[in-house]
C-alpha cells in the first residue's frame, strides 16, 4: 500500500478516536444531566496545564494523570454543588453559568500562567514501522487508549450497579430519588466524571498541541458538533459523530485550509440541527 | 418622556463635565453599548443569548473601515455608505436567525453555541485573509469621519447612535412585538398556538440585534482608525455579554450602564489590578445565578417614578382577518403513531359547526392527541382533517391558529411575568393584527365588546398593573380561558378547563363556556373526565378508546352504552 495513504489514513483514525474522548466528557454531562457545560473545554485546558507542570517538575508523566484527576475532580465537585445543582431544569441558566465558568477559568489561567503559549514534550518519542510506513508511537498509543477510555466506560454503565442507578436517574429522577436513590449524589458524581474525563482528555493531548488559556473554546465547539451529528444517548451515536465531524475536519484542512475545514464543520452542524435533529443514530 | 429627557441632557452634558479625554473613551464604550442593547433584546426580552455579536460589530467595523480606505479622498461616499453596512450586519443576523430557528425553533443550548461558533469562524478568516482584512495586524489607516474637530465631535456622533440605538430599542420594547418576545421568553408553545410565527419572531429579534451591533460597528472603524480580528471575535462577543448582564439584561439602559461602567473600569483598572478579570467573571457568576436584574434591578423604585403613570383610552379592535363563520370540522382516518406505539389509529370524528361537544374516554385513550393533531402540534401519518372547505393537516399551529380555532391547555399557561392587560392583548393580536401592525404601540390599547363583557363578569380582568403571575390558579384558568375567547375562534378546544378547580370556580367555568357558546356561535369541543360536568355541557358527547371512536351519542345513550360501559368498568376491549 502507498505509505501516504497509510498514514493519512491512521491520521484520520487519531483524529476520530481523540475526538470521541474528548467529546465523551460533553456527552455524558448534557446527555445524562441535560447539562451543557460550556467550560468543558477549560478542563481539556486544565488537564494539558496540569501535563505541562508535570513536566517543568520533572516527575514522570504518567503523574499528569493522577494530578489531573485530583484538580478536576474536586473542581468538577465545587462547581457542581455551588453553581450547577441549585440549576437542574433550567437549561438556560445553566449555559450562561457554565459560560462564566469557562470565562472564570480562562481568567484564572490567564492570571497563572500568562497569555502564552507553552510546550510539553512527548514522553514516547520515536516512530514505529507499520504497514510499510513510519508512525509516530505516541499517536497510535493515543488511539488505542482513546478507544480503550471510551468502550471501558460504555461497559461500566452498561454492567454495574452505578450505572443502572445512573439509568434510573435520568429516566425519572423523582421516582428514583424514592427509591432510595440519592439522585443528588449520583448527579454530583456523574458531573465529576464528565470533568475528569475531560481533563484526561487534555493530559493526552498536551504533547501534541500548544498548551495556552483560549485553547478550550475551539474544544468545547467542535465536542459539541459531534453531539450535535452522532446525536446524545448512544456510543455509536458519539463515534459516528466523532467519525462525520472529525473526518471532514481533517480531509477538508488537509485539502484545502485549516479555515474552510472549521466552516464546512459549522455548516454540517447546522445541516444536521435542520435535518436530522436527534442525530444521526436517531432512535425513533 | 421624562427618561428620554434626562438621558439627552446627561448624554449632551457629559464631555463638559469629564473633559476630552473621558469624552473619546466614552465615545468608544458608546458605540459598544449600542451593540450590548442588542445582546439585551436577545437576553431580556427574546429569550435567548447570542454569544457570538462581535461577528455583526466586526463585520461593520471592517467593511466601513474598507470603504473610508478606499474613498479616503471622497469620504463623504463613505459616509452615506455606513447606514447599509449596518443594515447588512442586521440581514446576515436575520439570516442565521432564520437558519437556526426554522426547523427546531430552538432557542437554548444550540443557538448560543453556533453564534459563538460563527465569531471563532470570523476571527479566523479575519486573521488569514491577509489581502483583504490585513492579517492579524489588522486594517490600519482608517480615515476619520469627515469634519469632526476634536475628542468632543466625536463622542458626540457615537452618544447621538446610542440614542439612536435606544430608541428603536425603547419603541420596539412598548409595541406588541416587544410583548411577544417577552411572551416567546415564557412560554414558545402558547405564543405560537395563538397564530403567531415564533420562529420569525426570534429571527427578526436577533436581525434587529444584529442592526444595533452593526451601527455601533460602522462608526467604530472611522473612530478608532484601526480593526483588528479582536473587533468580531470572541473577546468583543464576551465583554458585550458580561456587561449586558451586569447592567440589567431586561433594562432597557441595563446594556448601556453595564458597558459605561464596567468598560471603563475594566479600562482602568486591568493593568494596576493583576486578578480584575477574574473577579470580573467570578462577579458575572454571581449577578447570572443570584442577581438577573443586574445593577439596574437595584434602582427599580426610581425608574417607576421616571415612567410615570397615564391613563390610556382604548381602541376598538378590527374584525378578524380569516373567515368566522361557524365551520365544520372533520377528522377523517387521522392515524399518528410515536415509534411503534399507535395513538390514534384511524380516528375519525365529526364536529358540527356551533354547540358544545365533550370529548371523554379512559386515560390514553388519546383524546388531548387528537387536540394536538387537530392544533397541528402532532404530525398525522394517515388521514386529514379539515376546517370547513380548509384543510388544516400539515399545517404548523401558527398557521392552524389563524384559520380559527383556538386552545386552552390542560395545564394553565398564562404568560406569568406579563400584566394581566398585555396577557389579554396577545389574544386580540392573534387573528387580528396584520405583520407590521405588532410594530404600533397602540395595538396595546385595542379593545373588543366580548373583552369588555368578560371584564363586567370577572373584574380581575381589567385590571392594569398585576401580572398574571400573581393570579390564583382558579383565576389563572378563567384569564386563559377569556384569552381563548377574544380570539374569537370559530372552533375552541378546551383540554379539561376544570381540572383542579374548587366546586364555585367550576360554576364559573360552567357558566363561561355556555355564554361563549351563544356569543361566539361557533363550535366548543371539551375534553372532560367529569360526568356531572359532561351531563351539565355536552350536546353530543364523544368516546374515545385506544385511539379511535367507541360511541357518539347524547349524554343518555352514551351511559347507556354497553361497549362504554365495558371500558370504564374495566371489562374486555
Amino acid at each position: 500500500m502507498d505509505p501516504l495513504i497509510v498514514t493519512q489514513a491512521i491520521n484520520l483514525v487519531y483524529a476520530v478516536s481523540t475526538l470521541a474522548v474528548l467529546a465523551l466528557g460533553l456527552a455524558v454531562i448534557f446527555g445524562l444531566l441535560g447539562v451543557l457545560n460550556i467550560a468543558h473545554g477549560e478542563f481539556i485546558m486544565i488537564g494539558a496545564y496540569c501535563a505541562y507542570v508535570t513536566q517543568s517538575g520533572h516527575w514522570p508523566y504518567l503523574a499528569a494523570v493522577p494530578l489531573t484527576l485530583i484538580v478536576c475532580g474536586i473542581l468538577g465537585w465545587a462547581v457542581e454543588w455551588i453553581m450547577i445543582r441549585p440549576l437542574y431544569r433550567r437549561p438556560f441558566d445553566t449555559l450562561v453559568a457554565t459560560w462564566g465558568l469557562s470565562l472564570l477559568l480562562r481568567k484564572i489561567a490567564e492570571a497563572i500562567f500568562g497569555l502564552g503559549f507553552y510546550s510539553v514534550n512527548i514522553p514516547l518519542p520515536g516512530t514505529v514501522h507499520f504497514l510499510d510506513t513510519e508512525y509516530p508511537i505516541y499517536r497510535l498509543l493515543l488511539i488505542a487508549v482513546s478507544l480503550l477510555i471510551v468502550v471501558g466506560l460504555v461497559i461500566w454503565y452498561g454492567g454495574s450497579r452505578t450505572g443502572s442507578r445512573i439509568r434510573a436517574m435520568v429516566s425519572n429522577p423523582d421516582l428514583a430519588q424514592a427509591q432510595g436513590i440519592s439522585v443528588r449524589r449520583l448527579a454530583a458524581g456523574t458531573f465529576i466524571v464528565g470533568t475528569c474525563l475531560a481533563g484526561l482528555g487534555g493530559v493526552m493531548l498536551a504533547p501534541l498541541i500548544p498548551v495556552q488559556p483560549f485553547m478550550g473554546l475551539d474544544y468545547v465547539l467542535r465536542a459539541f458538533f459531534v453531539l450535535i451529528v452522532g446525536g446524545l444517548g448512544s456510543v455509536s451515536g458519539l463515534l459516528s459523530g466523532a467519525a462525520v465531524i472529525g473526518g471532514v475536519d481533517s480531509i477538508i484542512s488537509a485539502t484545502s485550509s485549516a479555515t474552510d475545514g472549521y466552516f464546512a464543520v459549522l455548516v454540517l452542524s447546522i445541516l444536521f440541527l435542520w435535518l436530522r435533529p436527534r442525530g444521526i443514530v436517531a432512535r425513533s | 418622556m421624562r427618561a428620554a429627557s434626562l438621558i439627552v441632557i446627561v448624554a449632551v452634558a457629559l464631555p463638559f463635565l469629564l473633559g476630552p479625554f473621558w469624552a473619546y473613551q466614552l465615545g468608544l464604550y458608546a458605540l459598544y453599548a449600542a451593540a450590548a442593547v442588542g445582546v439585551g433584546l436577545c437576553w431580556g426580552h427574546a429569550g435567548f443569548l447570542p454569544l457570538g455579536q462581535g461577528l455583526f460589530f466586526g463585520l461593520a467595523a471592517y467593511l466601513s473601515g474598507l470603504t473610508f480606505i478606499a474613498f479616503a479622498d471622497l469620504p463623504i461616499i463613505a459616509v452615506l455608505a455606513m447606514p447599509i453596512f449596518a443594515v447588512a450586519s442586521a440581514l446576515l443576523a436575520y439570516a442565521i436567525g432564520v437558519l437556526v430557528f426554522r426547523r427546531r425553533g430552538e432557542s437554548g443550548p444550540y443557538f448560543s453555541m453556533i453564534t459563538l461558533a460563527l465569531s471563532l469562524l470570523a476571527f479566523q478568516i479575519a486573521t488569514s485573509w491577509n489581502s483583504v482584512t490585513g492579517g492579524f495586524n489588522g486594517l490600519k489607516g482608517i480615515p476619520g469621519l469627515p469634519g469632526l474637530n476634536d475628542f468632543s465631535d466625536v463622542y458626540y456622533v457615537s452618544a447621538a447612535m446610542l440614542l439612536a440605538v435606544l430608541a428603536i430599542a425603547g419603541w420596539l420594547y412598548t409595541a406588541p412585538v416587544g410583548v411577544l418576545w417577552r411572551a416567546l421568553a415564557q412560554n414558545e408553545r402558547r405564543v405560537q398556538l395563538f397564530g403567531f410565527d415564533t420562529n420569525q419572531l426570534k429571527a427578526v429579534a436577533f436581525g434587529v440585534s444584529g442592526l444595533m451591533a452593526g451601527i455601533g460597528g460602522v462608526v467604530y472603524a472611522p473612530q478608532q482608525g484601526i480593526v483588528t480580528p479582536q473587533a468580531v471575535g470572541f473577546g468583543v462577543s464576551a465583554d458585550l455579554v458580561i456587561w449586558t448582564a451586569v447592567g440589567g439584561r431586561a433594562n432597557l439602559l441595563g446594556p448601556v450602564i453595564g458597558t459605561l461602567l464596567v468598560g471603563s473600569l475594566t479600562a482602568q483598572l486591568r493593568d494596576t489590578l493583576p486578578f480584575w478579570e477574574v473577579l470580573m467573571a467570578i462577579f458575572f457568576i454571581v449577578i447570572v445565578l443570584a442577581f438577573p436584574r443586574g445593577i439596574v434591578g437595584l434602582a427599580d423604585p426610581l425608574a417607576s417614578f421616571l415612567k410615570g403613570r397615564r391613563k390610556q383610552a382604548h381602541v376598538a379592535a378590527p374584525k378578524r382577518l380569516s373567515s368566522d363563520q361557524p365551520a365544520r370540522l372533520v377528522l377523517n382516518g387521522v392515524g399518528v403513531r410515536a415509534g411503534e406505539f399507535t395513538i390514534l389509529d384511524r380516528l375519525s370524528l365529526d364536529f358540527d359547526p356551533t354547540g358544545i361537544f365533550c370529548v371523554i374516554g379512559p386515560n390514553g385513550a388519546g383524546k388531548t392527541s387528537m387536540f394536538n393533531a387537530v392544533s397541528g402540534e402532532l404530525a398525522t401519518v394517515t388521514g386529514s382533517i379539515d376546517l370547513g372547505d380548509a384543510s388544516v393537516s400539515g399545517l404548523t399551529p401558527h398557521r392552524v391558529t389563524r384559520l380559527g380555532v383556538a386552545r386552552k391547555l390542560q395545564i394553565p399557561s398564562v404568560f406569568q411575568h406579563l400584566s394581566i392587560a398585555d396577557n389579554l392583548a396577545i389574544a386580540l393580536w392573534s387573528g387580528r393584527a396584520r405583520k407590521l401592525q405588532l410594530l404600533d404601540p397602540r395595538l396595546r390599547r385595542w379593545t373588543t365588546p366580548m373583552l369588555e363583557d368578560l371584564q363586567k363578569r370577572y373584574p380581575f380582568l381589567a385590571s392594569v398593573e398585576r401580572k398574571a403571575g400573581e393570579l390564583s390558579h382558579g383565576e389563572q384558568q378563567i384569564l386563559e380561558l377569556a384569552m381563548a375567547l377574544l380570539t374569537e375562534p370559530r372552533v375552541l378546544l378546551l383540554d379539561e378547563p376544570c381540572a383542579g378547580l374548587s366546586p364555585e370556580e367550576t360554576t364559573a367555568v360552567i357558566g363561561i363556556v355556555r355564554w361563549a357558546a351563544q356569543r361566539l356561535g361557533g363550535a366548543i369541543i371539551v375534553i372532560e373526565h367529569d360526568m356531572s360536568l359532561v351531563k351539565e355541557l355536552a350536546e353530543v358527547v364523544y368516546v374515545l378508546h385506544n385511539g379511535t371512536l367507541l360511541a357518539k351519542g347524547s349524554v343518555a345513550a352514551i351511559q347507556a352504552d354497553a361497549a362504554v360501559r365495558a371500558v370504564y368498568v374495566g371489562g374486555e376491549k
